[in-house]
This record gives C-alpha cells, structure tokens and sequence, in this order.
C-alpha cells in the first residue's frame, strides 16, 4: 500500500516536472527521437540486409555436383547416399540427363536457345542443399575428388561470391553494434543532461524532502521515471515516422535497384515496435539512473 | 509552563571531543564535549563564523567530524550508513532561517509534503496535517500559497511541518533571523510550547534580547570552542566575554 503511495507520489511528480522543465524536456524527447529513427533505420536496414543476404543465402547453399556421362548409375547413387549421411547436408537430389533437359527446356529463359539445341548437351547433376553456408566450400571439394564428376565441369560452385557476401554480411553486422553502441552512449549522455537540468530546478524540493527524512530512491525515482517517460515518448515519435516512412523508403529503393529483392516485411513492424519501445524505456532509464546517482544523494 | 530537564537522565545529544575540519583547511570546531539531556531547550550563540551552523549540519548529518563522536539517543552519527539517514531525519524536526518552503505547493501540502515522503496514508495526513496547523495557529489557511503569507506565518509553516511526524527533537537554525522583533517574540513562544510537550529544542541564534528574556541554556561558540556553557544564560556574558556581539 505504502509503495502504490510512493509510486503515486513519483508518477505525479515525473510528470509535472516534466512539464515544468517543458523546453529542456522537448529538447531531450526530440534528441532521442533522433537517435531512436537513427537506431530504427539501422534496424530496418539490417532486417532488409538480412532479407537480400537469405534469398542469396538461399540459393549459394545449393551447388550442383555434375555426372560424367557414362559414370554407372551404382556408383551416383552410392555417392548420394554418403552425401546424404554427411551431417552437414540438408538434402540431396539426382537429375538426370534427361531430367535436366526437360527442366532447360521448360525454363521460358532458354526457349530460343532449347530449340538449337541437338541431342542433350547437358550433364546428370546431383543437386546438394547444405544446412550451413560455410560448409558448401567442403561440401565441393568432396564433389571435385569424386571419381564420377565431370572433369571439365566439376560443379557451379561460386567459391569467391559466398566468401564475399558472408565477410560482408560480418561487417555489416559489426557496424551495426558499433552504431548501436554510439547511439546508447549518446542517448544516455543526453538523458543524463537532462536529469541534470531537472535536479537543478528541483533543487529545493529535493533540499525540502532530504531534510524531512525522505529515502535517496523516494528522492531519485521521479527523476528515474522521467528518464523513462521521455525515452517512451520519444520512441513512439520515432516508430511513428519511421512505420509512416517505412513502405515508400522501399518501393523507392526497389523501383531504383530493381536487381536487388528487397521488400517491405510488414510483420517486422512489430518487433521493430517492441525493440524501439523498449530500447527507449532503457535508455531513459539507465541514462536517468546514472544521472540520478551522480546527482542525488542525500 | 517550562519543563526542567534532567541532566543526570541518558543524554539525547551528546558530542565528545568532536573536531571538524573542512577540506580547505578552515577549522571549523574544535574539541567540542557537550550533553543535551531530553527537554532541554538550549540556545546555541557565537558571532557569525563561530561554527554554530557546523554544529547544527553535524547534528543533522549533512557533514562528518574530522574527529571525535557524537551520538543521538545513542546512536553514532559518524557511523550511520546513508540508507539509515532517513530514518534519523523522521526524528528530528529542522527549522531555517529562510522557511525552505515550497511555493507551488499550498500550507497544506507543504506540511502534507513530510508526511507524503514516508509514504503516510492520505487520512492520517489530514488529522496530522490539522493538529500541526493548528497548534501553529494557522487553521483556515490551509490552501493559501506561501507567497500570500507574512513571514512569520511562513516560518509558523515551516514549524508546523518540522512538527508533523512528532520529532522528539527540534533543531533550529537561526529561526527569527528574517523576522520583526515582535513576530520573532510569537514564534519564541510556539517553540517554547513545543518543548514544553517534551521535545528537546537546539536553536542557534543572533537574537539577544530573547536569549536574555527567557533565560535558557546558553552555549556559546567562539572561534570553533564552546566558550561557555550556562544552565540559565544570556546572550553575552558579561564578565569573560564581553566581545561576542550579535552580527
């Protein structure tokens, strides 16, 4: 009961100083909101990253290991199944010539081509999808020193692209938590400014309830929820234009570069939503915490 | 009527050998040994610098000794942690010289205000928050803000609040300062009343002619030293110390 009380008291005394301190607070709001779309962007931008770097993912995680033609189908389907039992790989199929023909053919792609061709140039193929994309170098490898490959065309392995595209996808995660981490060191330092601002004006409040016995965290909690209502506010600014900004940015984008399949994920709104929420509820309260901790002691 | 204090009771006050030395050197007390038995009422007197306003921040834990102890019903303030601090502050009541009122609160809250930090329920606020305002006599002005009211009213607030928890001790620094002769006088008398319920008043004090009107304990701090200590006093000792003067 005493604690709903004291909550009350702190609830009440958070938003009135908020109120009171209105620039110093909208100055801070609006900083965070800043800092929140720039957090939100990077957060989008890593999703639609992750989204391209899937679809590639998707389909350099499945290399096809060509037959030599005359190889005996005992030896393919011995080789299957050792590929099969291989812990790394998710599955394995055989085309055969014919099989790998039809497909060409009816590939609208190569209808011109299809037509030209006499008798079936095309290679049998084992078609192995690995779990992890590092493993398919190993995965070709295994497919190169089989006896029954293709000699002048082993695989469709593109060794180079995979390598590129996971040492970029580590770099771009990287910066990522770099930016993240400036964005939290600048927002905290903020929050802390402002804390600082509303302890000054509450000076002799603070001075008043020190003297008639209040507790350090009965003093410190306003400043605390403060802290933690202008990160909230903020955060629902920034969510707000960046849900409103979201949909065109990509159509935008995607009309630009068409050759690149990004596209708007609505169902990430809402843990773009509960990340951004969240973050400014901790940012405000951990900038708040260390503001309040520096600031008020009684 | 006046309460006799029995000095040979457990001191609620006590300081021994107490030194207090700040940072930049400045010596601020010097060896200070003395015992408040409870309801006593002692004027605490010295020119400005003496070090009274030292004695009171240590009695309210806002500063340390450098050296030496003092103990509040038997607890050693020195050795108090800061999560205890609180609880020390509820028993004491604390009057300013400059009212430390809040002025966007009303008198009401602003007494309310010492009661609210300890998280009291709202009727019990509002039967203390009465008797406080009425035994200041300041019944019926509960909604006006302190900007309306004289300065004695405002200090006769300032009271009230220090009496709201029912502390067993006053601690008053400087409270006629701000004050005409005659409001001084009034608000003399409500602390008289008060220590004569049996809570025990410390007030540092430039106010001569009620220090020697009430003929009180007298303390007096020359120089960082208890220079004098009189059961029955005045304001200057006439004899040895002549030189103390009221600034």
């Amino acid at each position: 009961m005493m604690k709903l009380r004291n909550l009350k008291f702190a609830l009440n005394s958070a938003w009135q100083s908020f109120w009171r301190n209105l620039a110093v607070s909208l100055a801070a709001v609006l900083s965070i909101t800043l800092i929140l779309i720039l957090a939100g962007v990077n957060l989008l931008v890593g999703h639609a990253f992750s989204q391209v770097v899937d679809g590639f993912r998707l389909k350099v995680s499945e290399i096809s290991i060509n037959v030599a033609d005359g190889t005996p189908l005992q030896a393919i389907y011995d080789f299957q199944d050792q590929l099969k039992a291989d812990p790394r790989v998710a599955s394995v199929k055989f085309i055969t010539k014919e099989q790998a023909l039809l497909d060409f053919q009816a590939d609208p792609n190569n209808a011109v081509f299809a037509q030209q061709i006499d008798g079936n140039p095309l290679d049998a193929k084992l078609e192995v999808r690995v779990f992890e994309l590092k493993d398919v170098a190993a995965i070709d490898l295994l497919g190169r020193r089989w006896a029954g490959v293709d000699p002048t065309d082993p695989t469709n392995y593109q060794g180079d692209f995979v390598n590129r595209m996971l040492e970029l996808s580590s770099w771009l995660g990287l910066a990522g938590i770099l930016l993240m981490a400036i964005l939290v060191v600048v927002s905290v330092v903020i929050v802390m400014n402002t804390i600082r601002t509303a302890v000054y004006h509450r000076r002799k409040e603070i001075e008043v309830m020190k003297l008639v016995g209040a507790t350090e965290w009965f003093v410190r909690g306003p400043f605390v929820i403060e802290g933690i209502m202008t990160g909230l506010i903020a955060a629902a600014i920034a969510l707000s234009l960046l849900v409103i900004a979201y949909q065109p940015a990509v159509e935008r984008f995607h009309s630009d570069l068409v050759f690149i399949p990004l596209s708007y994920d609505p169902t990430f709104i809402s843990s773009l939503a509960r990340d951004l929420l969240i973050g400014g509820a901790l940012l405000g309260a951990l900038g708040s915490y260390i503001g309040v901790r520096r600031y008020v002691r009684i | 009527m006046v309460l006799t204090p029995d000095f040979d009771s457990r001191p609620i006050i006590s300081f021994q050998h107490v030194w207090k030395t700040y940072p930049t050197g400045t010596e601020a007390l010097r060896d200070i040994n003395l015992v408040v038995p409870e309801g006593d009422f002692l004027f605490l007197v010295g020119p400005s610098g003496a070090g009274k306003s030292t004695l009171v921040r240590l009695l309210i834990r806002e500063e340390k000794p450098t050296k030496g102890k003092i103990f509040v019903e038997g607890i050693e303030l020195g050795r108090m942690k800061r999560r205890q601090l609180p609880h020390y502050r509820r028993k004491v009541g604390l009057v300013f010289q400059d009212f430390k009122l809040l002025p966007n609160l009303t008198i009401y809250e602003n007494v309310a205000f010492a009661l609210r930090v300890l998280g009291e329920p709202d009727d019990l606020v509002q039967s203390r928050v009465a008797d406080a305002l009425d035994t200041v006599g300041l019944s019926g002005k509960e909604l006006t803000y302190p900007a309306n009211l004289s300065g004695g009213e405002q200090q006769r607030v300032a009271i009230a609040r220090a009496l709201v928890h029912a502390p067993r001790f006053i601690i008053a620094d400087e409270p006629t300062g701000n004050l005409d002769p005659a409001t001084a006088w009034e608000i003399m008398q409500l602390f008289l009343r008060i220590n004569a319920r049996g809570a025990t008043v410390v007030m540092a004090t430039h106010n001569r002619e009620i220090v020697d009107l009430l003929r009180r304990r007298v303390v007096a701090i020359d120089a960082g030293q208890i220079a004098r200590d009189d059961r029955s006093g005045r304001y200057h000792d006439e004899v040895t110390k002549p030189q103390i003067r009221a600034q």
